[in-house]
């Protein structure tokens, strides 16, 4: 799940991007509401967190400017204030989710799973894709009894795609969606662990999920 | 506690019941005491009557009142009325038919005079008499007989007249309760009309009260407003009430808007502080992050120190707990003390132009100029572009020293002057500006106040900002 986390506090910034990388998720960041702008324009985010105190351009205003422009990224508000009115004035901007600081690691991942499930109109955390499962809380994959043991972007890899199943997704949308913007990844690398995980799960006795389309790209049926 | 009405409608009916009390007792009296007058000259004249028709002849006395058929009021019966004659006070002469075999008592009473007293008549009525004394009249000699030969001696004589005085009670009863009776009526209807002239008189001050008692902490922006004309006893109060209210929801405010600064300020880095320690224990095994992580550690609780400083400083100061102990400073050499210590190598770009006489020494809190100098020199240093110096100076003027601390400022715009000595104010509201949190200058006109010395805040056409600080006092 690639987000955008839009941050003054570079301290605030630095453990929030290494404890959200450490739960998969693909993080850029930035530090100024023109910044976080620059971003959104050149990216597709699935989630973006925004403070509301920001530099240049506050965090309303990015709000307000990309709802304006269409742009549909499920937005968390991160923000040490916390009156009712601040919560209001957000939400009824257009974000989908409200967080007073100080605020519980745990609560914030758990959040953005939820909102990465609601975007994908998934209930249930664990996918289910024949006879594999998929527990996108624990980060566990299982066939029968079987765990399968995966890299981190493995499980990237494969929980992106099982979640928009019968979507296709080209190497450039993969590399887009499941590397930051600081990452320099190649068409070769997001080959080569797909042809990883496709030997994984063989290996574990679980069908090939992940079909290529040629000329198109991945998907999982 | 009283309440003001109830104590007015008690005060006036009361003092209404004591003067209608004593105009209807004063009434009675005098009425009562006229009608028995008349009732007892009445009695009298009757007397007189009877002294008219008694008569002394050679023959000796005559009562022409009490042949038979002349009065018949002195007759026995239910009305009658008695009378009684003695002559000398010992030997009695004649008494009505009404007496029967009982008596009046007797009264000793001179000639030409009277007097009137009650008594219980002999059928067990209530009665009054008249006690009148005389001389009987000596009938004229006819003027062939000798007139002095066979006329008696003339004695005094003492009559007795009585009768029953049941009409006059009875009358002084009908005009007693008519009194009382009327007197306790309007004193009802007073009553009444007090209750209601007072309650409507305080209407606008219950109203007030009512008004006053809505206003709660939550609703501090309510004012009291009346309908109609506004009496100019109740305006006052209003308007000082009104007054009164603003400042307090003012202050509220005031200390609402504080409270969520001084949250806001607390939350940011406690929120880093908990994500450093949560994110921590996920990467264990990477010296490298636990190594930053605590160095931010170190970073956020310094920034939290010197804000509770602050604040607690702020706190001081307005609960007047700050004194300034002054000493003798080399300004120049305390200047490049505080910056060193400031600036602790945190911004090699920017210099010290240090313009402060050598030598020149002032007297004045050592403490409270150092927390001055450092929050100027720290801000000046967040603030200025890139390369700039910043530079501090000090002149002599009407025997006291300025200092002026001066920088470029591009950022500043003549607007944020204003604003600048305000708590949590700062030009961005974020936190990319190295954990200011906007009570610098807070404290330093704070601080300023307690050393009793002048702060001023400029910015000029070219951007140059300067803080000038006057009223220090030269030292040795």
């Amino acid at each position: 799940m690639k987000l955008l986390m839009v941050e003054d506090s570079e301290r605030l910034q630095r453990s929030l991007c290494t404890g959200l990388q450490k739960h998969g998720f693909t993080v850029d960041q930035a530090f100024d509401g023109e910044e976080a702008l620059a971003f959104i324009g050149h990216n597709d985010y699935e989630a973006i967190i925004l403070d509301l105190m920001l530099p240049k351009l506050d965090g309303l205003s990015v709000l307000s400017k990309l709802r304006s422009d269409g742009i549909n990224s499920h937005v968390l508000i991160l923000s040490a204030n916390d009156q009712t009115e601040d919560r209001v004035r957000g939400l009824d901007l257009g974000a989908d989710d409200y967080m007073v600081k100080p605020f519980a690691f745990e609560e914030l991942v758990s959040r953005l799973r939820a909102i990465g499930r609601r975007r994908n109109g998934v209930k249930n955390p664990v996918l289910e894709v024949k006879g594999v499962e998929i527990n996108t809380v624990s980060r566990e994959v299982r066939h029968v009894d079987t765990v399968i043991p995966l890299t981190p972007h493995e499980y990237q890899v494969l929980e992106f795609l099982a979640s928009r199943r019968g979507r296709v997704y080209s190497h450039d949308q993969l590399i887009d969606q499941l590397y930051d913007a600081n990452s320099y990844v190649t068409r070769n690398a997001v080959e080569a662990h797909i042809s990883a995980l496709r030997k994984r799960l063989k290996a574990a006795g679980a069908p090939n999920l992940i079909k290529t389309r040629r000329g198109f790209g991945y998907l999982i049926e | 506690m009283y309440s003001i009405r109830k104590r007015l409608n008690l005060t006036i009916i009361a003092s209404m019941i004591v003067v209608l009390a004593l105009a209807a007792g004063f009434l009675h009296v005098r009425v009562a005491d006229q009608i028995e007058a008349v009732f007892d000259a009445a009695l009298l004249d009757k007397a007189r009557a009877l002294i008219s028709l008694t008569e002394l002849d050679e023959e000796g006395l005559e009562f022409d009142f009490a042949e038979d058929g002349v009065m018949s009021e002195f007759e026995p019966g239910e009305s009658a009325q008695y009378y009684q004659l003695w002559e000398s006070d010992t030997e009695l002469l004649i008494k009505s038919p009404s007496l029967a075999t009982s008596d009046l008592p007797q009264s000793k009473v001179q000639p030409g005079q009277h007097h009137f007293s009650d008594l219980t008549l002999a059928d067990g009525r209530a009665g009054r008499l008249v006690a009148i004394g005389f001389m009987p009249r000596i009938e004229e000699p006819d003027e062939e007989e000798d007139a002095l030969g066979d006329m008696p001696v003339a004695k005094p004589i003492a009559l007795i007249l009585a009768r029953e005085r049941a009409s006059l009670d009875h009358t002084l009863w009908v005009i007693g309760s008519t009194i009382w009776g009327g007197t306790l009526v309007v004193l009802l209807l007073v009553a009444l009309l007090v209750w209601r002239l007072v309650g409507s008189g305080l209407a606008p001050l219950s109203k007030l009260a009512s008004q006053v008692s809505d206003i709660d902490e939550s609703n501090l922006g309510a004012r009291l407003q009346h309908s109609g004309t506004q009496s100019i006893e109740i305006a006052p109060i209003e308007h000082q009430l009104n007054y009164l209210l603003e400042r307090l929801q003012s202050a509220f405010e005031r200390e609402k808007r504080f409270s969520a600064n001084v949250a806001h300020e607390l939350r940011t880095p406690l929120s880093e502080l908990k994500t450093l320690a949560e994110v921590a224990e996920m990467v264990p095994d990477d010296p490298e992050q636990v190594t930053r992580f605590f160095r931010d550690v170190g970073e956020i609780s310094g920034q939290m120190e010197r804000l509770v400083i602050t604040l607690l400083e702020l706190a001081r100061s307005e609960a007047g707990l700050l004194r300034a102990d002054p000493e003798d400073i080399d300004l120049a050499r305390y200047c490049d003390q505080i910056w060193t210590h400031a600036i602790n190598g945190q911004s090699n770009s920017k210099t010290l132009v240090n313009h402060v006489q050598p030598n020149l020494v002032i007297n004045t809190d050592r403490d409270k100029l150092g927390m001055i100098l450092s929050n100027l020199f720290v801000n000046a240093v967040s603030y200025s572009p890139d390369n700039a110096e910043i530079h501090v100076s000090a002149e002599i003027r009407n025997q006291n020293i300025v200092l002026q601390v001066k920088n470029a400022a591009m950022d500043l715009k003549p607007e944020d002057i204003v604003h600048m000595k305000d708590r949590f104010w700062r030009k961005q509201r974020s936190h990319d500006d190295n954990g200011h949190s906007g009570l610098g200058l807070a404290l330093v006109h704070a601080l300023a106040r307690v050393m009793q010395l002048d702060v001023q805040l400029q910015l000029d056409q070219q951007r140059e900002f300067r803080v000038t600080i006057s009223g220090l006092q030269p030292g040795g």
